[in-house]
């Protein structure tokens, strides 16, 4: 009864993080990319919360509530401020556009079931179901930051990515040694911190945050 | 004892190599330097001389070191001590040379700290290629070599030119790179790397996979040897390297091909069939013939002299070719001949090159230019060095009693030996590469009546050349030894021939023919038709000579000694503009090989602007564009730049684009995992 209740849960769980990536494909103001990283945040921490009550593994809600922190607070403050300055900015022209994006990510998603196929198949664990979704939110992160322009749009899309292999690793082994799990959250932080300093240089160098001025990178 | 001496070469050539990293005072530490390399290459020959004399081998596993592969595994047999004795005998007047020499360094050209490191550690790898006993190790060894000395032919790195050497060095030397290690792959067929395995195993390999494995390493080894038409970076690394570096290049290091040759085909496959040795017959002799008709065409005494690299690797791979024919057909003696002819030229041909390119650098030292047509009446200011290339050129040219006489007769001995064997297509290709050898000989002779002539006599050809002075004392010694190795070379063949006949011993299942060659003072070939002692020619050719003197002073005893103006048709004032160049030297053969040079000519007049009766000047220039990068390496070029281009395009500096790539990577990986 239990396991039903938590195999449910954990699916359904899934898909909402899920859908919140997909969510991204439709939205063009960058204040809606980070609100959008928010909710999905939120709701990842509550499904490890979900997942460390049925697993009984107490570190999984040490793990939810470092990654709230950091990524329902601490990042998406710092994505405001980004906003703030480049807020005028609008994912106006992707290089696929939405209708064509949605297709794409339902694609994505399919083929995330089929190559997660023989490892559903093989798993007796209640949280199967979600590991096609989480490989799919890992395929639709990288779709964002491989079709966005604005910068801003990409970082999210890569945070994303991260929530997507977060979300894997959840379902898949109910939570890593902690302190990976905390070397995986640094690392987050680091690379967030980098690229913000890029931005600011691509928006000094170029007078906007378009990846695509980066076009001549060979000599 | 051996020990001993071989921990004296490692020690040697690290204390080189260190104290070249260290720094110092100029002078002393290019002193220093040269004095380990000579120390390192002295305990090498001494190694490799203890070994020959004792028939004892020297053995030394380490399997600790570099614990992959079956770890370091040293093993010198004969075979690899004659060739550690021709490292020694290369590097040491090229050591001595290089301490000189590299002073010319010092202005900041060149990194003199590189060179040093460089030149010891190259010659540390040189060695250890004869001492491998496992594929590891030996392949270690063999691109240790490859990498030192491509650094060494860059020491000048500051003109472009020599960069594009060093590109196609690296280029030709990492190809047959790939080459020897499909081959060594094939042959250890899975097992250990060990050589003793290796011989074991290569009996039980089908006959295919042996010629793949002899054609894979005849290629591979070749491109190192420099064979034709493989030969294509001679001419550009040889004349790029500092002189003494160039020394050991030719003299030295491009007779490990041959040595990899011996031992791949001879020792470790135990000889095949009789096309391997036809095989390598006519690369040889394409080699030997091709090489000095473009020597003679060139005016770079440098490029010259590598050229005639080649045709010399071609005269031993003609020796060599004749062994393993007959090694095939079972004549084990005339095997031996042939075998030994090959490395009796080998290291003949260590000396004269070596002194050749040492005498070469001592002319750029003094005049800056490798251009022989702007040399000329250097005789009469670099006496020594003079001297030193004519002894030199007379051994290249295989003239008696010099050492590149005895060796190339042996060749020719075991070439018309195979007149006797009962294969047609043989018996037809045998007089053809005498031919083709004679043919050789005449021209290289031809090639350095122009290179020692156009250089060295008549008046100077520029200012540079007027002003010339003689080399320093450690380069003139330097050549001293090598001039006195080819002397001796040449005197002393009934003491050399058993010798390699020691060396050969056993190997692919020759026989001990020691008691065959005697301790005679004359050389008599096996087949009982020939036989000569260069030695005696020597003595007559020495009592000829103190002749000559006696007669000249007989004749002319009534008549009064005047000097006077060489005879000018008339003319008053001759210059050295009316001299035979170069270039004027070659043009009979140019004419008669046409078909094989594709001459280029360009003849431009200036006329005087008020009558074309007054010519202001002319400018002749004529060009040869050789055959095997016209129809061999430009089209190859061309293939690899357009593929290049197109894969290029993949570059296509879209950040976007290369984010693409890692998804795409990514999702293929994926179901790749998924469906095989």
């Amino acid at each position: 009864m239990n396991d039903i209740l938590f195999s449910q849960l954990s699916t359904f769980g899934s898909s909402v993080v899920l859908l919140f990536g997909i969510a991204l494909l439709w939205r063009k103001s960058l204040h809606a990319y980070t609100v959008v990283f928010q909710w999905q945040s939120v709701m990842l921490a509550g499904l490890l919360l979900v997942i460390g009550y049925f697993g009984h593994d107490v570190e999984l809600y040490f793990v939810a509530v470092i990654l709230f922190v950091l990524k329902v607070l601490i990042l998406p403050r710092y994505l405001g401020k980004l906003e703030q300055r480049f807020g005028g900015e609008r994912e106006s022209q992707p290089y696929v556009n939405v209708a064509t994006s949605l297709i794409a990510s339902g694609l994505l998603v399919l083929l995330a079931y089929a190559v997660t196929r023989p490892l559903v198949q093989v798993s007796s664990l209640p949280t199967r179901g979600g590991l096609p979704l989480a490989v799919g939110l890992i395929f639709v992160g990288l779709f964002v930051v491989i079709t966005r322009k604005k910068a801003l749009a990409q970082i999210v899309g890569f945070l994303v990515m991260e929530n997507g292999i977060a979300l894997l690793v959840a379902l898949g082994t109910y939570g890593i040694p902690l302190i990976v799990e905390l070397g995986v959250f640094l690392d987050v932080l680091m690379g967030f911190l980098v690229m913000q300093v890029f931005v600011y240089h691509i928006h000094g160098t170029f007078e906007s945050i378009d990846v695509d001025q980066l076009n001549e990178l060979r000599h | 004892m051996m020990t001993v001496l071989f921990l004296v070469m490692i020690a040697a050539y690290g204390f080189g190599a260190c104290v070249a990293l260290l720094g110092g005072a100029g002078l002393d530490r290019a002193r220093l330097v040269a004095a380990g390399a000579a120390t390192g290459a002295g305990a090498g020959l001494a190694l490799g001389a203890v070994v020959i004399a004792s028939g004892q081998p020297f053995a030394l596993l380490i399997p600790e070191l570099l614990p992959i592969a079956g770890g370091l595994a040293l093993r010198l047999d004969p075979l690899g001590a004659f060739f550690l004795i021709v490292i020694g005998a290369g590097a040491i007047p090229a050591a001595i040379y290089g301490a000189g020499y590299s002073k010319a360094y010092e202005d900041g050209h060149a990194s003199l700290r590189l060179l040093g490191v460089m030149f010891n550690l190259f010659l540390l790898a040189m060695s250890l290629v004869t001492l491998a006993d496992n594929v590891f190790t030996f392949l270690l060894m063999w691109e240790g070599m490859s990498l030192t000395s491509y650094f060494l032919v860059i020491t000048e790195s500051s003109e472009d030119s020599t960069l594009r050497s060093g590109n196609w060095y690296a280029a030709m030397t990492h190809a047959g790179l790939a080459l020897l290690l499909a081959a060594f792959v094939l042959l250890m067929n899975g097992g250990t790397g060990a050589f003793s395995d290796l011989r074991a195993g290569a009996v039980t390999l089908s006959p295919e996979v042996r010629n793949l494995i002899f054609v894979l390493a005849l290629f591979g080894f070749g491109s190192k040897a420099g064979i034709v038409p493989l030969h294509v970076w001679l001419p550009r690394a040889h004349p790029a390297a500092p002189s003494h570096v160039s020394a050991l290049m030719s003299g030295v290091m491009i007779k490990l091909g041959v040595y990899g040759l011996l031992r791949v085909a001879l020792d470790l496959l135990g000889g095949g069939p009789t096309w391997w040795g036809a095989l390598v017959l006519g690369l040889g002799a394409v080699s030997a013939l091709f090489g000095v008709l473009y020597a003679l065409m060139e005016h770079d005494l440098k490029r010259l002299l590598a050229y005639h690299s080649v045709e010399n690797i071609g005269i031993i791979f003609i020796g060599l070719g004749a062994g393993l024919i007959f090694h095939s057909s079972g004549l084990m003696t005339l095997a031996v001949l042939g075998f030994i002819g090959g490395l009796y030229h080998t290291i003949n041909h260590a000396s004269f090159k070596g002194l050749l390119f040492l005498g070469a650098g001592s002319v750029l030292h003094a005049t800056g230019t490798r251009n022989m047509e702007e040399m000329g009446g250097l005789i009469k200011r670099m006496p020594w060095t003079a001297l030193f290339f004519l002894i030199g050129s007379a051994a290249i040219s295989a003239l008696p009693p010099l050492n590149g006489f005895a060796s190339e007769w042996l060749v020719f001995q075991s070439l018309l030996g195979g007149l006797a064997l009962p294969m047609p297509e043989i018996a037809l290709a045998i007089p053809i590469a005498v031919g083709m050898l004679a043919l050789t000989s005449g021209l290289a002779a031809a090639c350095f009546v122009k290179a020692f002539g156009i250089s060295f006599l008549a008046l100077p050809r520029s200012r540079e050349a007027e002003h010339a002075h003689e080399s320093p004392l450690s380069m003139r010694v330097g050549m001293a030894i090598l001039a006195l190795a080819c002397v001796a070379l040449g005197l002393a063949p009934f003491a050399v021939v058993p010798m390699l006949g020691g060396v050969l011993a056993g190997l692919g299942g020759l026989p001990d023919t020691r008691p065959v060659f005697t301790l005679d003072l004359s050389v008599q070939a096996p087949a009982g038709f020939a036989q000569i002692s260069p030695a005696w020619i020597g003595v007559g050719l020495f009592v000829l000579l103190a002749l000559v003197p006696l007669v000249m002073r007989l004749a002319r005893a009534n008549r009064k000694l005047r000097v006077g103006d060489t005879w000018g048709c008339g003319r008053i004032g001759q210059t050295a503009r009316m001299e035979y160049t170069a270039t004027s030297f070659a043009e009979p053969l140019r004419r008669v090989f046409a078909e094989l040079y594709r001459p280029a000519k360009e003849l431009t007049i200036d006329f005087h602007p008020e009558s074309k009766y007054f010519v202001q000047s002319i400018e002749y220039k004529s060009e040869i564009m050789p055959l095997f990068e016209r129809v061999l390496y430009d089209p190859l070029l061309r293939l690899v730049r357009r593929v290049s281009r197109q894969v290029r395009r993949v570059q296509a500096g879209s950040v976007h684009l290369y984010l693409m790539y890692i998804a795409v990577i990514l999702i293929l990986l994926l179901v790749a995992a998924r469906w095989f």
